[in-house]
């Protein structure tokens, strides 16, 4: 009689132990990662940016008003200090200056580890922006008013307002893309963390806080006014020129915390 | 997995009891009798189907789309009862045949008086993070309560609507197998309006069809959709702007939440999004309306002032008061023959290319879906 009682428990006791040690396995197989978030503000100078009909001033004293700002971040990389990086995969973020909420986003599954710093593309890449817009979804939706129909892809960054040192007012719009040569709008901009880490911690959710300079669109290794800025629109030798101006300097790194 | 080594038998069996007891205690019930008070029926998950291409919807997660929730907003949707005069219901102004408008320059309700703008068609409402002409309202469920107690609309407060509603033999149960009670609230009421709404898709247009096989339109509809998509690039590239604001594919700035002044007027009578934001920028912008289904939804402008699509091309490429406050940058740049030009300059068969392309974006089975009707 005790027999017949102590196999199927024994048989028991050995499944649920089986089933156990399965499961602690699988956490111990895969890599530890941490999750990284990552913070927007949209400023012009030293000024946060609003939408509101507040003007700006350019350092050559031209000012403006800003009515939408949007840009993609994508193919975000990070970096350690022995030069080997993390690519995160699948990572395309919409930043819209009309919409608080895009302004924050988190890349999960960042191997763990200190990093000295990041890049990404502003825009999106152009394996995918020559997908099927059929297939597009989420951020990367034509309906989110960034896309060019026609095989032009995403528009990677649209700045639109009003110039209002012209007389008469002048329409500000910079509307910037494409990924063919000799015109690719494709550009990576990497921020420098001026010295701190970022500690990626199964656990912990460390913040890089970025400022992105409106200013900088126009400012950079080549300087535009606004009273003859281009209406950048279509791929073109200008919106390449834009486009460099902002990789080069419009985000930069505020802060770097560690939870 | 866990079990890589060879296992022997009785490993095998010891797995298999394991996995026995696993499957009889996880069962429901067993065979332990039948619960004696029998539990309400729950609602049913309703089944949205999402056009290729579109947006994934955000349903509010206090509201998901249920069979019998549905049904009940469409009967709510067509039920007179919620008007004063028991004579309108919000399916008189948002008729099935016209993709949910009136043919109205401005609506009209139950006293004869007409509204300052016109009924908005309900396609892909769904979509809609920015909902009436100027984003007064966020979600379908606190939208529905102005057109029901506005006193030049259904002017009935819900309150009363709703004692009518519990008053009836036929609506307790409704809410009953929709919400599980039949105590019926204007919260409930809102809720089911609402998840009605959301199911007025529509994406079976023959334009639809030429995204997704890319044939099947004339050379007319096809230079239509092309200038339809295309921004000016003066002097070199033509093009008629119309998907900056319309953008695809819901043809709309409903999902983006955007307005614009689209040039109708140098002083605004109404004054749109700057009403309600009070902000110098915002004034005479209006939300870009959906196209979908545009040659059903005449006369247009929020106002009704055009009463046919050649009207509006006639507008948009001849007569954009440039002058105009806040005037949308793409229309101030959107000048097909510089140096002279003042305006987009269509010609006549660009124009009429464009609204080829406009009746593209008709829906046939929309307007027909039975699922969509009258149920009353």
């Amino acid at each position: 009689m005790k027999k017949y009682l102590l196999l199927p428990f024994l048989l028991v006791v050995f499944g649920a132990a089986g089933v156990l040690n399965s499961c602690k396995k699988d956490a111990d197989s895969q890599p530890t990662v941490g999750t990284v978030s990552l913070e927007l503000a949209n400023m012009v100078g030293t000024q946060p940016l609003a939408l509101d009909g507040t003007a700006y001033s350019t350092a050559s004293g031209e000012t403006f008003t800003v009515s939408t700002l949007k840009y993609y971040i994508s193919n975000i990389t990070f970096a350690k200090a022995d030069g080997s990086t993390y690519a995160a995969p699948g990572e395309y973020h919409l930043i819209d200056a009309s919409k608080s909420a895009s302004t924050n986003f988190t890349v999960s599954k960042v191997p763990t580890g200190d990093y000295t710093g990041v890049s990404f593309v502003v825009g999106v890449d152009s394996t995918t922006t020559k997908g099927d817009p059929l297939a597009l979804s989420g951020d990367l939706n034509p309906a989110n008013a960034m896309y060019w129909a026609w095989a032009t892809g995403h528009i990677f960054l649209k700045l639109e307002g009003t110039v209002t040192s012209a007389s008469p007012n002048k329409a500000l719009v910079c509307h910037i893309g494409g990924y063919r040569q000799p015109y690719s709008a494709l550009v990576t901009a990497a921020p420098s963390f001026k010295g701190s880490t970022l500690q990626v911690r199964s656990g912990t959710t460390p913040k890089i806080r970025l400022s992105a300079d409106v200013l900088k669109i126009f400012d950079g290794p080549t300087r535009f006014t606004l009273s003859s800025f281009p209406t950048t629109m279509m791929p073109s030798a200008a919106s390449v020129q834009v486009a460099q101006n902002y990789a080069a300097g419009m985000f930069a790194v505020a802060g770097v915390q560690a939870n | 997995m866990a079990f890589r080594a060879t296992s022997t038998s009785w490993l095998g069996i010891a797995l298999s009891v394991a996995a026995l007891l696993g499957a009889v205690s996880c069962g429901k019930g067993g065979s332990g009798g039948e619960d004696p008070t029998p539990t309400p029926a729950k609602p049913t998950a309703y089944t949205l189907t999402v056009p290729a291409g579109f947006p994934t919807p955000v349903v509010p997660a206090d509201n998901p789309l249920t069979n019998e929730g549905v049904a009940l907003g469409r009967k709510l949707f067509y039920e007179k009862a919620l008007s004063s005069t028991g004579t309108m219901s919000c399916g008189s102004c948002h008729q099935q045949s016209k993709a949910f408008t009136d043919g109205l320059p401005l609506a009209v309700g139950v006293d004869g008086v007409a509204n300052p703008r016109g009924t908005m068609s309900l396609t892909n409402v769904l979509w809609s993070t920015q909902l009436t002409w100027d984003g007064a309202f966020t979600t379908l469920e606190t939208q529905a309560q102005k057109p029901l107690e506005n006193p030049i609309e259904l002017h009935q407060l819900l309150a009363t609507s709703v004692a009518k509603l519990q008053a009836s033999a036929v609506y307790p149960p409704l809410f009953q197998a929709a919400f599980g009670t039949n105590t019926i609230t204007t919260d409930l009421t809102l809720k089911a309006l609402a998840q009605f709404e959301r199911t007025l898709v529509s994406g079976n247009s023959r334009y639809d069809k030429f995204m997704q096989t890319r044939t099947g339109f004339s050379a007319d509809e096809r230079a239509g959709l092309q200038l339809y998509t295309t921004h000016i690039a003066p002097g070199s590239v033509r093009g008629a702007e119309c998907f900056h604001c319309h953008t695809q594919p819901l043809m709309s700035s409903n999902y983006e939440g955007k307005f614009f002044n689209n040039g109708l007027d140098l002083t605004f009578a109404d004054p749109g999004r700057g009403g309600l934001s009070k902000l110098a920028v915002d004034q005479g912008k209006f939300i870009a309306p959906t196209l979908r289904n545009i040659a059903l939804t005449a006369p247009y402008m929020h106002d009704g002032r055009f009463k046919t699509l050649d009207e509006v091309l006639d507008h948009y490429s001849d007569h954009v008061q440039m002058a105009s406050p806040n005037l949308d940058p793409n229309l101030i740049l959107g000048i097909n023959d510089p140096p002279f030009g003042t305006h987009m300059d269509l010609t006549a068969t660009e124009k009429r290319q464009v609204i080829a392309f406009l009746k593209t974006l008709t829906d046939s089975t929309f307007i027909a879906d039975k699922r969509f009707s009258d149920p009353n």
